[in-house]
């Protein structure tokens, strides 16, 4: 997908998270995954590191090789998404205390992510211009 | 992990989807109906003793966060909750019941990268697929509850 699409999806998706609740925390840390995956995503298509045909799905599925070379385009987009996902298997997946923390952490690395990756788009423009 | 405990999380999955304008909010009305599901189909397994009901959490097939004495850790271990229906695939026989639900999510299931993560356009029609697909799925969850409790 191209930039601006996975920029459109990544806003739908926050404006949808804004209607749930705190206690919410499952679906919460999910839609900062997603969220935060098509804003990593645009990211990496306006650092030219992947074309708009190749999407990261889960930072957890590519190669290690591939997790290199992302993160030598921005380590600290790439780690952040890792840290959502990785609160998945004891907050979404398990029963684990401290849901609700967990999903206030999603929700903050998701707005610095977002914010990254809206400054590398106006950097990107302003280099198109 | 525990049958209460996807029980649990169902009723905070549902309560998401009764926030979320199916259409308007379609990826993440979809996300709870589809975890939402998977959780089902797990507490499903744990009820009919094919999985097992414990505090074991997956990552990804065939690694669980099992409890340590500092926290959670990860371990290799072939059986237990399913990321997805066929994430690991079931070996043993399953009643008709399961094998009914595990359908229903893999109908919901094929809408997850074409509607969430790619631009595939949303419809009343896709939405009423998986509603349909994921009441079947419940529906047999709580046949499956009232069986277990009689």
């Amino acid at each position: 997908m191209s930039p601006d699409q996975h920029r459109e999806k990544a806003l739908k998706i926050e404006r949808s998270l804004a209607k749930l609740a705190p206690h919410l925390v499952e679906i919460r840390i999910e839609a900062a995954m997603l969220a935060g995956t098509h804003w990593l995503n645009a990211a990496l298509h306006h650092l030219g590191a992947n074309k708009p045909e190749s999407d990261v799905m889960h930072t957890y599925m590519l190669t290690v090789n591939e997790f290199r070379r992302l993160s030598a385009a921005d380590a600290a987009l790439v780690a952040m998404l890792a840290e959502i996902e990785d609160l998945r298997p004891l907050h979404v997946r398990g029963d684990v205390p401290g849901g609700q923390d967990a999903a206030d952490q999603a929700c903050a690395l998701l707005g610095r992510i977002r914010q990254m990756a809206e400054n590398l788009a106006i950097s990107a423009n302003a280099r198109l211009q | 992990m525990l049958v209460s405990s996807h029980l649990e999380k169902i009723d905070r999955f549902e309560a998401a989807m009764a926030s979320l304008d199916p259409l308007e909010d379609f990826e993440l009305w979809f996300w709870s109906a589809m975890v939402s599901g998977t959780n089902a189909v797990n507490a499903a397994l744990h009820l009919a003793r094919i999985t097992p009901a414990e505090h074991a959490f997956p990552s990804q097939p065939g690694v669980y966060y099992v409890p340590d004495e500092k926290g959670h850790r990860p371990v290799l271990k072939e059986l237990g909750d399913v990321l997805h229906v066929g994430r690991p695939p079931i070996k043993a026989p399953v009643s008709q019941d399961i094998q009914r639900m595990m359908h229903a999510m893999e109908k919901i299931e094929a809408f997850r990268d074409p509607c969430t993560r790619g631009d595939m356009q949303i419809s009343a029609q896709i939405v009423q697929e998986c509603q349909g697909a994921y009441s079947e799925c419940m529906q047999l969850l709580r046949k499956q509850l009232e069986e277990n409790q009689t």
